[in-house]
């Protein structure tokens, strides 16, 4: 079994509003399809205690081309019993050298999110 | 005419060169709560300050789901260089239409934010 350290791509949600992980929040990997013009889903996940769900796609499946993860950050608050401004929050990137590893953090508070290329 | 400015509106910032994100285009949809489907409300492009004016008249800001749509790759491919994201989409709830939105876009090749201002 592949281990998580070898995925490629990797998440990873923090709460910058209570300071915490972003724990148990679901999440989807898509790929978009370049012929067909849709979104094909490839994973679906939750984030762990951490705030990280480390095996979102394997290597073989990681190829060149446009992805979006979308972390329900709705869903996530209302189990917290707030609201949130944001529904849910999509990720859109282009992949051209999957060989690489993409680390891609989600910093998120009720009214604010930001994102980066991380390692 | 003047008209009441937008309830809504939005401002692009290159914060890897440190300057306004000008000559950005973008995009203006709500959500049809039945079908869910986009439907487009206005385009328009950032003026020389980032900012893009009379993106929706307060008759029209009605309650619902919106998005935002930015061309990031567009605008970075306009300066020779690469994106890491070909465009960038907030979505976000109006709950209260009668106040006021301002939903910026912080942006480098690799990195973005936003936040709910004033």
């Amino acid at each position: 079994m592949a281990a998580a350290e070898s995925s490629p791509l990797t998440t990873h949600v923090l709460n910058t509003g209570d300071g915490i992980p972003g724990a148990k929040m679901a999440l989807s990997l898509h790929r978009l399809d370049s012929q067909l013009m849709i979104w094909t889903m490839l994973n679906v996940g939750t984030t762990n205690e951490d705030g990280r769900c480390s095996v979102l796609i394997s290597r073989e499946a990681f190829t060149p081309g446009m992805y979006k993860l979308r972390f329900e950050t709705g869903a996530y608050w209302e189990s917290l019993d707030q609201t949130c401004f944001y529904p849910y929050v999509e990720v859109v990137f282009t992949i051209s050298d999957p060989d690489q590893r993409f680390h891609l953090p989600l910093l998120m508070s009720r009214f604010s999110y930001s994102t980066y290329r991380g390692s | 005419m003047a008209g009441s400015p937008s309830p809504l509106t939005t401002h692009v910032l290159n914060t890897a060169m440190g300057v306004p994100g000008s000559n950005m285009s973008l995009s203006l949809h709500r959500q049809d709560p039945l079908t869910k489907a986009w439907n487009l409300i206005t385009t328009g492009i950032t003026n020389d300050d980032g900012r893009c004016p009379g993106l929706i008249t307060t008759q029209l800001f009605t309650s619902g789901v919106y998005k935002l749509h930015f061309e990031t790759a567009q605008y970075w491919a306009s300066r020779g260089e690469a994106s890491f994201y070909p465009y960038v989409e907030i979505v976000f709830t109006i709950n209260e239409p009668g106040q006021k939105y301002h939903i910026p876009l912080l942006l480098s090749r690799f990195s973005y934010s936003t936040y709910r201002g004033s």
